[in-house]
């Protein structure tokens, strides 16, 4: 209908059509990237470590003293945590999972460092481990309490069962059920695989392998030692008080450090991540006020100019609707091309994100999702305008200023 | 006459309140943006000791698995740590002027003082020349000597606050603390030092404070202090005493040097490289021959000290100013061209061209100040909220270190916000100094 009156005018002041053009492709191009890149981050902070990361807590000792005697202590200690009302399970480990501190190490299918080759995260836990943790099995058995040794500082000792996760499972024996199986340390001991753990996340929540994880039967040494301590549902943020007052009590020379929640230390982990996605957020946000804005100035600013014309236009024959139409479709018109353009732009940048900072490839469905978006964003600031010009009265035209 | 322009741009400014508030809005938020990501940013890629970046290095030498490099990600590069028996032979060597080897460890401190509770120290495992060589400034005191770190004796270097938790701040030299298993006798007590990047150990949190107390080399085998930084190990070997895992490929040590002159660099790297050809003919060292020295600011940028993410930041900020920049160009275009009859006005009174543009120019370096100004606020507003992110004990300090404000980038952005403007206001400026008086006077 009135395109072709729409280009010849676009065509004399084109000007304030391509800013506006222009600013839809900049910020469909920003917008539909920051946006990709928030909702990886919010997988990434939202995916199931497995545990139970809501009652669990973590407290921890520094010893003093020349010698101390690790195993007695930590027994003495558990046996008392476990006596406190509201603990559905408590376990010593050599590190927290989710903190960004923990150890690795690899176990290959065959000796002398052969066969399929796993490198996972490992917990150092008693036969409560696996309950403190909150993680299931799904197959085979738990950890057996007489396989539960401490070993000496510095012994390159292998416990001789561990469970694993699905995942590490699936790595060393791709084709076969790993339950039951055998696999060696580096130094070929042999250590046999008795139960399967469904998932559990380990120490380094940025490691793509932070699903392959070991637990075995080891007492923790005792300067690295913690206690996990998983609390019914509700009593965590008591216990963790009773549990300080309760080990601190105990006077052999240690010193008990504070406890921690296992979702606060995993917050804290995913804290770069958490604010990256809200800063991009906000910044996704602003941006589309601004372009509203501006496509709402740009907008009215044509209709005031332009009012003369519209009361003309109006006396000789147009209807209101004839008027909302011719400016809804300008709009329509310059949104298109902008989007058009930002779609391309959009690729650009998502190209130059995935080759400079080995992000993943822009997803194409962001890209429709987000062009759709500001087309409607587009539309509804230019419909106020719009409407305005739809009610100037014929008289303005016979007016002289 | 900049006066004169002054109060026409006052005037024009005021003539549109809701424009020109949303002018300045856009501005403020692009600066805003761009405020706060320059801020960490910059407080990331700031090199902490420029005095002598150049100077010091790090030494890595290449003593990986064989079978596979030590990164797969940049295989190039050695592993930052080293072994216990490298470092030690580099560090007697004396090859280099000066160098220093250390690691961090952790003990209980437990202070005599009333109402001070026990508490965990982070302490650095070094020998006597970190303190010249890094040019740490001492409150009190001075460090140690060779004869400490071998004795050992039990002499310790406190930091600023740990002296402040355990001595209530008063000079402490020639005192006794006791950390862990031993008691050591005060020999300094340093100024507040925090230097951001912790350049000497990026292993865990480049941005995180150093640590509580400074004991000599040797008392980390006389009573085997736990490795609290990473121990990275790849081969095979059966540990099982504390002399083991220091005979062990088991990487752990931090090692630097301080090279003065290409003269020293070249003849050190000359040094490692055939003390490295030793060791292969030793049967160690199997990986193809890589020994690399870094000088600070290398060792920065192989640690990837500025965040990928940051980087990314810095792109879309300065994307998402260009939207404000052109959001405002259109604004200034139209609100210029709605004032076009005044202008021809004055243009036909006998204004020049260059006194329309002028005029114009000015308005808009207004508003790109306001803008910036704002920004300036807001971006405060968005550091204290980057900052709430960060609120766990152990890396609050480090956040409060990178969203602190920073005057470069208050010029800079000050600065970038008249250029903002200027950009933004140039073309509506001139375009409407084009304007022919006759057009608008004819229909007044």
């Amino acid at each position: 209908m009135d395109f072709k009156h729409i280009l010849s005018s676009l065509r004399r002041s084109p000007t304030g059509a391509i800013l506006v053009a222009l600013q839809i492709a900049l910020a469909l191009a920003i917008t539909v990237n920051s946006l990709y890149i928030v909702v990886q981050r919010y997988e990434l902070i939202n995916r199931d470590p497995g545990l139970d990361l809501a009652n669990t807590f973590v407290i921890g000792w520094t010893p003093a003293g020349e010698k101390f005697n690790g195993e007695v202590t930590m027994r003495e200690d558990l046996a008392i945590l476990r006596g406190l009302p509201g603990v559905v399970a408590a376990t010593t480990i050599n590190a927290v999972p989710l903190s960004g501190g923990g150890s690795s190490t690899a176990v290959y299918t065959e000796p002398n460092e052969k066969g399929q080759r796993g490198q996972f995260n490992y917990f150092e836990v008693d036969e409560y481990g696996v309950e403190a943790l909150g993680v299931r099995i799904a197959q085979g058995r738990d950890l057996d309490p007489s396989a539960v040794r401490k070993f000496p500082r510095n012994s390159s000792e292998a416990p001789p069962e561990m469970l694993v996760t699905r995942e590490l499972a699936k790595e060393l024996f791709p084709d076969e059920p790993a339950l039951g199986k055998t696999v060696y340390s580096v130094l070929s001991q042999p250590i046999r695989i008795v139960g399967i753990i469904d998932r559990m996340h380990g120490s380094w929540p940025s490691w793509e392998k932070v699903g392959n994880v070991a637990l075995t039967p080891v007492i923790a040494d005792e300067q690295y030692a913690r206690y996990l301590v998983r609390a019914a549902p509700g009593q965590r943020d008591a216990l963790m008080k009773q549990t300080e007052e309760a080990l601190g009590k105990v006077d052999n020379g240690r010193v008990v450090l504070k406890t921690r929640a296992l979702d606060y230390v995993a917050a804290s982990t995913y804290a770069d991540d958490r604010a990256m996605a809200v800063y991009l957020l906000v910044v996704i946000v602003l941006l589309i006020g601004i372009a509203a804005l501006g496509i709402f100035g740009l907008a009215a600013f044509n209709v005031s100019t332009r009012t003369k014309q519209i009361g003309t236009r109006r006396a000789v024959g147009a209807r209101r609707l004839d008027i909302l139409r011719y400016f809804l479709a300008e709009n329509w018109l310059i949104t298109t091309v902008g989007v058009v353009v930002g779609c391309v732009l959009a690729l650009v940048l998502g190209y130059w994100l995935s080759t400079t900072f080995e992000l993943p490839r822009l997803k194409l469905y962001y890209l429709v999702g987000g062009a759709l978006g500001l087309w409607l964003v587009s539309l509804a600031a230019a419909l106020r305008p719009a409407r305005r010009a739809s009610l100037v009265s014929p008289a303005v035209a016979t007016r002289t200023v | 006459m900049y006066a004169y322009d002054f109060r026409l741009a006052w005037h024009s400014i005021r003539r549109n309140p809701g424009l020109s508030a949303l002018m300045v809005l856009a501005i403020a938020l692009g600066i805003a943006v761009c405020a706060v990501t320059f801020t960490v940013y910059h407080a990331m890629a700031t090199n902490p000791i420029p005095q002598k970046s150049a100077v010091l290095h790090a030494v890595t030498l290449d003593t990986w698995d064989p079978d596979e490099p030590y990164d797969e990600e940049t295989p190039e590069h050695p592993p930052q740590l080293m072994t216990y028996r490298d470092a030690t032979y580099l560090y007697g060597s004396r090859a280099a002027p000066r160098s220093l080897i250390m690691y961090k460890s952790g003990g209980l401190v437990l202070p005599e003082r009333q109402g001070v509770k026990p508490f965990t120290a982070e302490l650095r495992v070094t020998t006597h020349e970190f303190f010249p060589m890094f040019d740490v400034p001492f409150q009190y005191g001075q460090g140690w000597d060779a004869a400490a770190d071998a004795g050992p004796h039990p002499v310790v270097v406190l930091s600023d606050e740990t002296n402040e938790k355990v001595f209530g701040g008063e000079n402490s030299v020639g005192r006794t603390i006791r950390i862990g298993a031993r008691e050591y006798r005060v020999a300094g007590v340093l100024r507040p030092y925090a230097p951001s990047p912790r350049f000497f150990d990026l292993n865990n949190g480049a941005f995180e404070d150093p640590e509580d107390a400074y004991v000599p080399f040797g008392w980390g085998r006389a009573l085997e202090l736990p490795v609290y930084g990473n121990t990275n190990c790849w081969k095979s070997e059966s540990l099982n005493s504390y002399q083991d895992f220091l005979n062990s490929e088991c990487v752990w040590l931090q090692t630097w040097v301080e090279l003065p002159t290409a003269a020293d660099r070249d003849r050190y790297q000359a040094f490692l490289d055939n003390y490295a050809r030793s060791q292969k003919a030793a049967g160690r060292m199997e990986r193809p021959l890589n020994n690399r020295l870094y000088d600070v600011q290398q060792w920065l940028d192989r640690n990837e000290v500025v965040q990928k993410d940051n980087r990314v930041l810095i792109g879309i900020a300065l994307l998402f100013l260009g939207v404000c920049l052109v959001n405002v160009v259109g604004l200034l275009l139209a609100k210029f061209l709605n004032a076009a009859p005044l202008t021809g006005l004055r243009r036909a009174l006998g204004a020049s061209r260059r006194d329309i543009v002028r005029q114009h120019m000015m308005e808009v370096l207004l508003l790109g100040l306001a803008g910036g100004a704002l920004g300036l606020l807001l971006a405060v507003g968005g550091l204290a909220g980057i900052r709430s992110f960060y609120d766990s004990d152990w890396n609050r300090d480090a956040y409060e270190r990178l969203t602190a404000i920073d005057p470069i980038v208050v010029v800079v952005t000050l600065a970038l916000s008249l250029v903002a403007g200027a950009v933004a206001g140039l073309y509506p400026s001139w375009r409407i100094g084009r304007t022919a008086p006759a057009v608008y006077l004819k229909t007044q």
